[in-house]
């Protein structure tokens, strides 16, 4: 990209502007160097010299560029003003400009030796940007991810912004403001822009003032200085929540133990502070010995405080629903609220017995994403965000042998409840009595005082009636205060759901865990509230050069539509659209071919599709095992189980449901027929089905990853969008428009227009009479609406009432759980269609008389009438 | 009495083309001459300028759905 964009500037502005020759080419005039050249601000700064403001006003004279410069001169009135300390205030001016609008800034003066510099910075949203081709790049990298949150990562520029929360961390784990400021400024090619360095005084500056604790299940805002406790009350917001307790408006003062505790050593091996200076193998050993003695020295520390060095801590209450309110006010005026868990010196809560097996190896950046959540000796709440497949579970693990309280772990199915608890006996030497489950089928409480619950969002969230069971759970979950609680895939819960699990179970410190922290609907921003900020983002390149993850070729293959499925198309409403292009044949040949290709590799490969009609089809047409949500659990386990050993079965299809949950090392290949829109989300965790593959230690070992697009239609665009956050990863598309030979293909599908036509009109026919058929919810929140009549939402869908009955029927007859459905679909579908349309009120009502039609008919009415 | 109108003969993809009679046939048939084949159409030299606009939008919305972007959860 920099260099395409480079490269126009000076050409163009001396082609449209017509300037005279000596102007016309300040470039050259000035030196350049390669690897200047990579980059396109510095170019822009490169022709800085004494004709600009003569350039500048020609090119005000040039007519076709009137509008352009009328912006600039706008925009740079507006820049100038703010950037008195360049002693160049007048901008250049040419063709490329108005395309940075008021995002150029090339009036910044740059640094005599900026070359041997590796950040640029922009001023106004504080984004630093990082040349990784830089010699200094490494050390840059090692600063940057310290203070800063990494925004996008792709080969030669990195991206990073400093936000509020990233400079809380710095500062917490030891980066004084001085050091931030100096540093930056020791990298940047211009000097520190006034405003930054203003940001990081002012969000420094108050860190660590004010904490939130959980004290007798009860949340404090605490503080050691009253003042600032003072200026927190008289704000509007935060002073209304306060909880008023028997009437006196003190503080509650109370004494807390000093943080004198962290300089023992004994304890800091164990809390992980020092994790990542130690070789995880002779860490482990030493541990055992090391819990009396450290126990010792923790009794022998509190006896200590409590005679001298005590410090007064002064506090207030605020209710369990405000917590998050509280927490966002604080940060707008510039109080951030610290949420640490100072659990070495936790007496209160019993101590649970667990400790990573000996022979458990952590990664280099499984320590390091630790390191950042222990980085004080303390455990702070946040996020840490690893891709599919390297290992958060382990991190988690980990992190509950270092807190050694009690834990609660929430995940998003049933499925991973039961992985975890696995997890957890694998990797450490925790009894398995103190691991119980809580889900619908098994509710289990640990044996001793303390241990660990792992259950599902929805078993904790669900306000629908209980079981005397799970409530008599929830109280017990309720009454108790947790010492870690683990998120597990934390991006796909909603943000109510996320509230009402942290208003009900309270735990003194949370961790996130996902691969990919994304959402459309831009909510995850309440996550920083609700949990905490972002501790630790791995970088997927980077781990995949180690191994940890497969390495992986991304391709967008672009399938051009027949004339008359574009002519369809254009017709079509959206829904049809969508199945339109999922069902394109030149799509469904280079799907065929792709197959074909890669089985011959010796890969496996999974199809992904979101359009269930098209899933059914291709799978069948091709002869391949699919599995959807209406596949039973036995036949998924087979056909799982044959797809992973069964050399014969190669190629499996999947739909939506397949996205996260499932787990197949086996897989090294993956097609993407049709997807959700442009969720981001949605490709970076399919990618993830691959990520794992267990043959990526191989010499020259790639997985592919292959988007089929139909050319021409709304696909392209979403397409686009959904790479995004792929790229950002460092992730390269490349986009093949012709597959080579595809026509060779032996029973190449839908070869002569013939067969095209045939396909077309079966798509058309069989889509307009069951097109509501086809909604699938996702495995993970669908279920509980999906439950035939359970739960008021059947009741609702007034439309559904004959799939309704119908679905009753054969839940009762137990022909639920057949398969024969996926024989014959289109047959079903017509039959359900045929039911939907004529006769609302159940089956049989074709041929009805005159009384039982105007009996429907008043029934219709009141029914609409009700809606 | 023989009635002549001016045209242009329009080369295009054959996607292009589809677009173009569809524009075509929602607005009362009042561009297009004589649909040739695959690619080429044959388009009333006056209306040229109003289909290339209506061609242009249609474009633009190809790549810019309306429909907002869902997530599910």
């Amino acid at each position: 990209m920099p260099p395409k964009r480079k490269a126009p500037p000076g050409q163009a502005s001396a082609a449209k502007a017509g300037r005279a020759s000596a102007m016309s080419t300040p470039g050259p005039a000035t030196p350049r160097s390669l690897d200047s050249s990579m980059m396109s601000e510095a170019d822009e700064d490169f022709d800085e010299d004494v004709t600009e403001a003569q350039r500048e006003r020609e090119a005000m004279l040039s007519k076709e560029a009137d509008e352009f410069v009328n912006k600039f001169t706008f925009g740079g009135k507006r820049l100038q003003g703010q950037s008195d300390d360049s002693g160049r205030e007048v901008r250049r001016y040419d063709a490329a400009t108005p395309f940075f609008r008021k995002r150029d800034f090339s009036h910044l003066p740059l640094k005599p030796d900026h070359q041997n510099r590796p950040l640029w910075i922009d001023p106004d949203n504080c984004t630093v940007v990082l040349e990784r081709f830089n010699p200094l790049a490494e050390q840059a990298t090692d600063f940057l991810i310290t203070i800063a949150e990494p925004k996008s990562r792709p080969t030669f520029l990195h991206e990073y912004a400093l936000t509020p929360h990233s400079l809380y961390a710095a500062v917490s784990v030891g980066l004084r403001p001085r050091d931030i400021i100096n540093t930056l400024e020791r990298f940047l090619k211009t000097s520190l822009p006034d405003v930054v360095r203003k940001k990081i005084e002012d969000h420094t500056r108050s860190f660590g003032k004010v904490k939130l604790v959980l004290k007798h299940n009860k949340y404090f805002v605490e503080s050691v200085d009253a003042e600032v406790l003072q200026t927190l009350l008289k704000d509007k917001v935060i002073g209304a929540l306060r909880v008023h307790g028997s009437g006196s408006d003190k503080f509650t003062t109370s004494y807390a133990p000093t943080m004198g505790g962290l300089v023992i050593p004994g304890t800091q091996n164990a809390a992980g502070v020092h994790q990542a200076n130690l070789k995880p193998a002779e860490k482990k050993p030493g541990e055992g010995g090391g819990a009396s003695n450290e126990a010792d020295l923790f009794t022998a520390l509190n006896e200590e405080d409590d005679d001298d060095d005590k410090e007064a801590v002064h506090a207030f209450e605020i209710s369990d629903a405000n917590v998050e309110t509280v927490q966002k006010r604080c940060l707008d005026i510039g109080y951030p609220i610290l949420e640490e868990y100072d659990f070495r010196n936790d007496d209160v809560n019993p101590n649970l017995e667990i400790d990573l097996r000996p022979n458990t190896q952590i990664r280099p950046y499984q320590e390091k994403s630790l390191s950042k959540m222990f980085g004080n000796g303390r455990a702070k709440s946040g996020i840490i965000v690893l891709p599919c497949g390297a290992g958060k579970t382990l991190v988690g693990i980990t992190a509950a042998c270092t807190i050694k309280k009690g834990v609660i772990v929430l995940c998003t199915s049933s499925m991973s409840v039961v992985q975890w608890r696995q997890e957890f006996l694998k990797w450490s030497n925790i009894n398995p009595d103190d691991v119980a489950i809580f889900t619908a089928e098994s509710k289990n409480k640990f044996s001793g005082s303390t241990g660990i619950i792992v259950t599902t969002y929805s078993m904790v969230t669900n306000s629908r009636e209980r079981s005397h069971d799970s409530k008599k759970m929830m109280d017990f979950l309720r009454g108790r205060e947790w010492g870690l609680m683990l998120l597990d895939e934390v991006h796909v819960v909603p943000a109510e759901m996320f509230r009402r699990v942290i208003s009900s179970i309270k735990s003194h410190s949370k961790l996130g865990l996902t691969a990919t922290l994304l959402r459309e609907d831009d909510k995850i921003s309440h996550l920083n509230f609700l949990i905490g900020p972002k501790l630790y983002e791995a970088n997927w390149m980077e781990l995949s050069q180690q191994g940890h993850i497969a390495k992986v070729q991304c391709a967008e293959v672009w399938c051009p539509m027949p004339t008359e499925f574009y002519d369809e198309y254009l017709r079509a409403n959206a829904r049809m659209k969508r199945t339109l292009y999922a069902m394109n044949p030149r799509k469904f040949q280079a799907c065929q071919y792709l197959i074909n290709y890669h089985e011959a590799r010796g890969d496996k490969i999974i199809v992904f599709s979101d359009e269930l009609y098209s899933l059914k089809q291709y799978a069948l047409k091709l002869k391949k095992v699919f599995i959807y949500g209406g596949t039973s659990q036995a036949e998924r386990m087979q056909v799982l189980e044959n797809f992973q050993h069964n050399p014969e079965v190669n190629t499996l299809f999947l739909s939506k449901i397949g996205d996260t949950s499932l787990d197949l090392p086996e897989a090294t290949c993956l097609i993407q027929i049709s997807s959700h829109f442009g969720s981001r989300r949605q490709e970076a965790q399919r990618l993830g089905r691959i990520l794992r593959a267990k043959r990526r230690n191989d010499e020259g070992f790639n997985a592919f990853f292959y988007s089929l697009v139909s050319k021409d239609t709304q696909e392209m665009y979403y397409s686009s969008k959904r790479q995004a956050f792929l790229v950002d990863q460092g992730y390269a598309f490349k986009v093949i428009t012709q597959l080579a030979n595809i026509e060779k293909t032996p029973d190449l599908a839908f070869a002569t227009p013939q067969e095209s036509r045939e396909l077309l009109q079966r798509t058309l026919v069989d889509n307009e009479r069951g097109a509501e058929d086809d909604v699938e919810t996702d495995d993970l929140f669908g279920k509980p609406g999906r439950g035939g009549g359970r739960g008021g939402n059947g009741r609702k869908n007034n439309g559904g009432g004959v799939r309704r009955t119908a679905g009753m029927l054969s839940e009762l007859a137990g022909g639920q759980d057949m398969a024969y459905i996926e024989q014959n679909k289109a047959a079903n579908k017509a039959l359900k269609g045929k039911g939907g349309k004529k006769g609302a009120g159940g089956g049989g009502a074709d041929g009805q008389s005159k009384f039982f039609k105007g009996l429907q008919r008043e029934k219709d009415k009141s029914r609409a009438r009700g809606a | 009495m023989v009635k002549a109108v001016r045209g242009v003969l329009v080369e295009c993809e054959p996607a292009i083309k589809s677009i173009l009679v569809h524009i075509d046939s929602t607005h009362h048939h009042e561009f297009i001459i004589e649909d040739l084949d695959e690619t080429h159409l044959f388009v009333k030299e006056t209306m040229l300028h109003v289909l290339k606009s209506k061609l242009e939008e249609r474009l633009k919305e190809t790549y810019r759905p309306e429909e907002p972007l869902e997530d599910s959860d």
